[in-house]
């Protein structure tokens, strides 16, 4: 390929897009592992100490727990939520599904804090206020539209005419979905989880709404924290989330076709 | 019409069987239960608290009545959805200016390229909202070493910081943006033909020019979701006007945060947020106006 001046402006166009994007995380990273109290970028001296204070401390190490129970229930839940009806769609093109994945995507057009304001009405009116199930179920059906589009972008990619020569071949519906539609689908169901475990984990304003008061999730003991005067601690936590987060995404792109999960249909030669 | 297409349409689904109605009931029940009660109660809910009178002491009692409604008539709440709205439209042009021809050249990448792209843009979401403001506080600080450097090249006084003020909750929005709205041109352009491109360089169009009068009109419909999908975000942000912003800068989402929390009138903030949604479905059915129709393939 030669170089020419469209390359190479397109090569600095996305080196710039890289750099923005990898910005804060280096921040976040640095000031983690750096040995003064003092908040400042380029670090001045490595050190550990941050990672001892963070693991060594009760509140920080409950908050950690709390907010990866939550992430693991709510995205189990969407993603238990999304799969039947995302399933009926695919396979009955049921009047109903439809409908209910249509509520599930307009839930996207609610800003954050109009989402918040509603389930912390709801919660309230429940008079079942500040649990732990109320930040999972809340969290659940505001990030219901992620699985259901993953999902139904995965059950369009499964090939009918192997379920249907399943069928003929004497294969029962249970059989077809084990040997066909299980397998096709676990890499979507995955992704969709990881997802919502993501955004679940990193959300603050509905959990701090909906039961922040008795439940204090990470990003709420974060920006508490923020709020009284700094702390580097508080970027150990984030340190964990982009390991968390990166290394799920990695494995998924060893397991799967990742360009496929997201919404590549044609063929990517290598 | 139809009629002469009715040949082409595929076959209708099969009649739905008795048993597969039981089927669909239990695969549903309890998806529609969660959903109604999650979604639908909550949303009636806040439209009732918006019509309610409000109780001294923060609660509310049923009623019917107009009266946080009147409330909106004032210039303040006029000053805040301007506002609101100027942050979202610069933060749609921006974000859209840079993710769509991000989109557009990780999808012609080649596969291990597109797939490291796609993990970072996917990890990079990994931290919380929170740790970026935060970050962002680090950054542009007076002891930052932006400030540092611009202050070095005379572009900035000596000891002043970059924030709080307009231009850093708007980069801070970007940012928070920009993994989504990358992703979300993503499938759109890797499925665009790549022999319309090479038709148009074989009728001697250069790249930009193809880009600029192929690619970007075929895409019309995506741009203005993309849009939408930013200005959606930015009327719910509320940490980062928050924290990077000064109270003129603050966004609608703030107020209503303060309206239900702070000031503990709840009838007040479920009127703010009505109107928003409000505004959000006028601005969709604008999109959809907008939009070129959708192939009845895809």
């Amino acid at each position: 390929m030669t170089l020419n001046v469209g390359t190479l402006a397109r090569r600095g166009f996305l080196t710039l897009v890289a750099l923005f994007l990898a910005a804060p995380l280096i921040v976040v990273a640095s000031v983690s592992f750096n040995d003064t109290r003092r908040m400042s970028f380029p670090p001045t001296q490595f050190s550990l100490r941050w990672y001892q204070a963070f693991f060594g401390d009760g509140a920080w190490m409950a908050s950690l727990e709390r907010s990866l129970t939550i992430a693991a229930l709510a995205a189990a839940v969407a993603v238990l939520v999304a799969l039947p009806v995302t399933y009926a769609i695919w396979r009955y093109q049921a009047r109903a599904a439809k409908a209910l994945a249509g509520i599930g995507a307009a839930l996207f057009l609610i800003p954050g804090v109009v989402a918040a304001l509603m389930l912390s009405a709801f919660w309230g009116e429940t008079g079942h206020v500040g649990r732990l199930e109320n930040v999972v179920l809340s969290h659940a059906i505001v990030l219901l539209g992620i699985p259901l589009s993953l999902l139904s972008v995965g059950f369009s990619a499964i090939d009918k005419t192997q379920v249907e020569a399943a069928h003929t071949m004497g294969a029962r519906d249970s059989d077809a979905f084990r040997m066909v539609v299980r397998p096709a689908m676990t890499p979507y169901i995955l992704c969709a989880f990881v997802f919502v475990f993501v955004l679940s984990i990193n959300e603050y304003l509905i959990a701090y709404m909906v039961a922040g008061f008795t439940v204090q999730t990470l990003p709420i003991k974060i920006f508490a924290n923020m709020r009284q005067g700094y702390e580097p601690t508080m970027c150990v936590a984030a340190v964990i989330f982009m390991a968390l987060g990166f290394s799920a995404f990695i494995l998924i792109s060893k397991i799967a076709d990742l360009a496929r999960l997201m919404g590549r249909t044609r063929p990517l030669d290598a | 019409m139809s009629a002469i297409e009715a040949p082409l349409a595929p076959a209708a689904p099969a009649p739905i069987r008795d048993r597969d109605r039981w089927v669909l009931t239990g695969l549903l029940a309890v998806p529609a239960f969660y959903i109604a009660l999650m979604a639908i109660v909550p949303a009636l809910l806040m439209v009732q608290i918006s019509l309610a009178h409000r109780d001294v002491g923060g609660l509310w009692s049923p009623g019917f009545e107009l009266t946080q409604y009147r409330q909106l008539a004032t210039p303040l709440f006029a000053r805040v959805m301007g506002f609101s709205l100027l942050l979202a439209a610069s933060g749609a042009v921006v974000c859209v200016a840079l993710a769509f021809p991000a989109a557009y050249f990780i999808t012609r990448m080649r596969r291990r390229a597109q797939v490291a792209w796609l993990v970072f843009l996917l990890g990079s979401l990994s931290l919380s909202e929170v740790l970026i403001v935060f970050a962002f506080q680090v950054l542009l600080s007076t002891s930052g070493s932006l400030a540092g450097a611009l202050a070095a090249v005379g572009l900035l006084e000596a000891g002043q910081s970059l924030y709080p003020n307009f231009p850093a909750v708007l980069t801070c929005l970007v940012y928070l943006l920009l993994p989504y709205v990358i992703l979300f041109f993503y499938p759109a352009l890797s499925q665009l033909d790549p022999e319309v491109e090479q038709a148009a360089a074989t009728l001697g169009a250069s790249r930009l020019t193809t880009f600029a009068t192929v690619v970007v009109p075929m895409m019309r419909g995506q741009i203005l979701t993309g849009v939408l999908l930013v200005v959606i975000f930015t009327f719910g942000s509320y940490l980062t006007p928050l924290v990077l912003g000064r109270p003129p800068q603050w966004t609608i989402a703030i107020h209503i945060n303060n309206a239900a929390m702070a000031a503990g009138n709840v009838p007040l903030a479920a009127a703010y947020a009505v109107t928003v949604v409000a505004f959000m479905v006028a601005l969709l059915a604008l999109t959809r106006t907008l939009s070129p129709r959708r192939e009845a393939a895809a």
